[in-house]
């Protein structure tokens, strides 16, 4: 039973690591991010689309395809945020609204280009791709430690990309040129324009990352979930990732811990469900444990919360 | 842009160019010509989008209106007119009215409320089992189902406030947390307690606790009425008044616009955060009494209703305004109401309206760059005539 929760929990806990992680850049870098949600879909369905066209002509069984996929989610998720960054970054619009734009774009134009696609490849108008499941793998000698040995049972290739990113993310973000200027970015644009910063620039960039990384956490969703895109990718996870980052303080190491949280609490209480015997109804009132200890959390640690200062200010050179 | 700007040389483009830009950036005109003009540039997008499918879009625009009961279809099945079209759109109208103006009474407070679609969730399941399944007559149970509403979200949406604005808990975590909690909590109670074994969603609510008047007898044809509209209009009224000649009205913008000046000038923040959310909570609860005890008539379980999170365009379109919030919604409404007969008569996929409704948002994103610009321009435009007159003299 432990391996289980071990092993789900981090399927869960992974894809929303990845999704806050972008979320990170976006908002330290002063862009708020709402449109986690629709950058995750749409890359996802990026990344589904790639998989199935590319599985015409390698085959469905091809090992690359999870690898095609991949990076077509990370292109189309990029893609996708510059209409984001233009909105915030160009044409000055209200970065809240701007993420909402955002969301309801993907969630229109995904199931509409994915019918589009479906007729053009097998005549019939499905909303759905069939992805096929994913390569899963296990480490040999460390799945045998006991209690967190479930931690390194049938992983799937992309925990080890989402943990190599988050690792380079942490170097980037706080030992290199460009992370201190996405801070400082975030904490006083005016104090980079005048060390001769392009504020807009860093912004930019931040975001197209967030949408590039929002697409890699969305097609794992598609595959650990369900091995199928359909418009069922958005739930709310995109959203659940932007409070896992508030949650973490808008720092990464933190904000890991928080995901890892939500995944295993999450599979604990499917997990106990089955060991307690109870009906599957019952299993909803254990799903609502990550989230309402998550309520109860924040109560006593928010205080401490400080969000970016210069978040959700469009950068106006005039303004000091 | 600057061509049209050089083409100024001849006089009448030039004033009807000067016109278009004055209406645009004036601070009387540009609040209503910026969304005309975004939803006519959308229109212009939905018409090609359209074409690219191989519809004639004059045809598409037409079925949308037939669907929702503003144009009259070629047949109707028996029992069945444009009337009975349009009382089911008023009847979806009413919800997402009331949301968007949740929604908006939130965001004017500068607070994003994710979770209009957990409120209504929560509003309608307490209203269904308590009114909807007890045996009362219709002049109780009706009012009975707008009060417990109107207190279910107003409690939810003041529960929000509360954590913001005493433990500093961002609106949008504890929002998309009520929304989980909400989901899986009725989701099981309706699974275990009131599940219909049929349609697998809650049983249907008593006849006499649903938000509609059946039965008005109009030449042969048997109507109803939705009383949601009725009270999603008082709403926006309401609210309308509020936000523009009252002390609170006044409070609650300050704070939206800046907290720490509202603080400055003596306003509660605290106070205002909660009121301002618990109203939008109240709102909410309203839309989802006429959404699932008027509209539908029973809950599908651990499902969150998509008008939830649709509002959150309607309202910005617009403009966070209740009167706007009017128009946006019926705009909204008539594509997403209309796609389905649109769908079924021309064979273009059904999410074509969702498409449609999001380029609008889109452009109306743009608005204040639009302003900008169009000022700018207008700015231009003004330095190069006087520099002409200049020169003629």
């Amino acid at each position: 039973m432990m391996d289980a929760i071990m092993t789900d929990g981090l399927s869960f806990a992974m894809p929303l690591l990845i999704m806050a992680i972008g979320g990170i850049y976006s908002e330290r870098a002063g862009v708020v991010m709402l449109a986690i949600e629709g950058l995750q879909g749409f890359g996802a369905f990026v990344g589904a689309a790639a998989a199935v066209i590319s599985g015409i002509y390698l085959g469905t069984e091809s090992p690359l395809l999870i690898f095609i996929a991949m990076a077509a989610a990370m292109a189309g998720g990029a893609a996708f945020s510059s209409i984001h960054a233009l909105l915030c970054v160009k044409f000055r619009a209200q970065q809240v609204i701007s993420g909402m734009v955002v969301n309801t774009l993907a969630m229109a134009l995904s199931p509409f280009l994915t019918s589009v696609i479906n007729r053009a490849i097998t005549g019939n108008e499905s909303n759905k791709f069939q992805i096929g499941p994913s390569v899963r793998f296990t480490v040999p000698g460390l799945s045998e430690i006991p209690l967190v040995g479930g931690l390194f049972k049938s992983m799937y290739p992309f925990e080890i990309v989402i943990i190599a990113a988050a690792l380079i993310s942490c170097y980037v973000l706080y030992k290199t040129r460009y992370g201190l200027r996405l801070r400082a970015c975030g904490e006083n644009p005016h104090s980079l324009d005048a060390a001769g910063g392009d504020v807009n620039r860093t912004r930019t960039i931040a975001v197209l990352i967030c949408g590039a990384l929002s697409g890699l956490g969305g097609v794992f969703l598609a595959y650990s979930i369900s091995a199928t895109y359909s418009p069922n990718i958005y739930v709310g996870y995109g959203y659940l990732s932007i409070a896992a980052m508030i949650f973490g303080n808008w720092k990464i190491p933190p904000t890991a811990c928080v995901c890892m949280f939500f995944g295993l609490a999450r599979s604990a209480g499917y997990q106990l469900c089955l060991y307690l015997g109870m009906p599957g109804s019952y299993s909803d009132l254990l799903l609502t444990l990550p989230y309402a200890l998550t309520l109860l959390l924040l109560v006593f640690f928010s205080k401490r919360n400080n969000p970016p200062r210069a978040m959700g200010e469009t950068f106006d050179r005039s303004r000091r | 842009m600057s061509g049209s700007a050089r083409r100024g040389g001849l006089p009448g483009a030039s004033t009807a160019w000067t016109r278009f830009l004055e209406v645009m950036s004036g601070d009387k005109t540009s609040h209503i010509a910026i969304p005309l003009f975004s939803v006519a540039l959308s229109m212009v997008a939905a018409s090609l989008l359209l074409l690219a499918l191989g519809e004639n879009p004059l045809v598409a625009m037409a079925a949308f209106l037939r669907g929702s009961g503003f144009m009259v279809k070629p047949s109707y099945a028996g029992g069945q007119s444009a009337l009975t079209d349009f009382l089911s759109f008023l009847g979806i109208l009413a919800p997402m009215l009331l949301a968007a103006l949740s929604v908006a009474a939130a965001l004017r407070a500068g607070m994003f409320n994710i979770g209009v679609a957990g409120q209504m969730l929560a509003a309608g399941y307490v209203a269904t089992i308590l009114a909807g399944y007890a045996d009362m007559a219709p002049a109780l149970a009706r009012p009975l189902v707008v009060l417990l509403g109107l207190s279910v979200g107003a409690t939810m949406g003041a529960a929000v406030g509360f954590l913001k604005y005493r433990f500093n808990i961002h609106e949008v975590v504890s929002t998309i947390m009520f929304n989980y909690i909400t989901s899986y909590v009725t989701g099981f109670l309706i699974n275990t307690h009131y599940s219909d074994a049929i349609t697998r969603s809650s049983r249907v609510c008593s006849r006499a606790a649903r938000l509609t008047v059946t039965g008005i007898d109009v030449g042969g044809l048997r109507l109803t009425f939705p009383i949601g509209i009725l009270i999603a209009l008082a709403a926006a009224a309401i609210m309308k008044f509020v936000l523009d000649r009252t002390t609170v009205g006044f409070e609650l913008k300050a704070v939206g616009l800046n907290r720490d000046a509202a603080r400055y000038a003596g306003i509660s923040v605290g106070r205002v955060t909660v009121f301002a959310m618990s109203v939008s909570g109240a709102l909410a609860g309203l839309a989802g009494v006429t959404y699932y005890l008027g509209y539908y008539n029973n809950i599908m379980p651990k499902t969150l209703a998509s008008l939830g999170f649709d509002a959150i365009a309607v309202a910005l379109l617009g403009n966070l305004n209740p009167v706007g919030s009017i128009f946006s919604s019926i705009l909204v409404t008539i594509f997403q109401k209309g796609s389905v007969y649109m769908s079924s008569t021309l064979g273009a996929p059904q999410e074509v309206a969702s498409v449609i409704t999001s380029v609008m948002l889109l452009f109306s994103a743009c608005g204040a760059c639009v302003r900008f610009h169009a000022a700018r321009m207008l700015e231009k435009l003004a330095g190069r005539g006087g520099s002409d007159e200049g020169g003629g003299g």
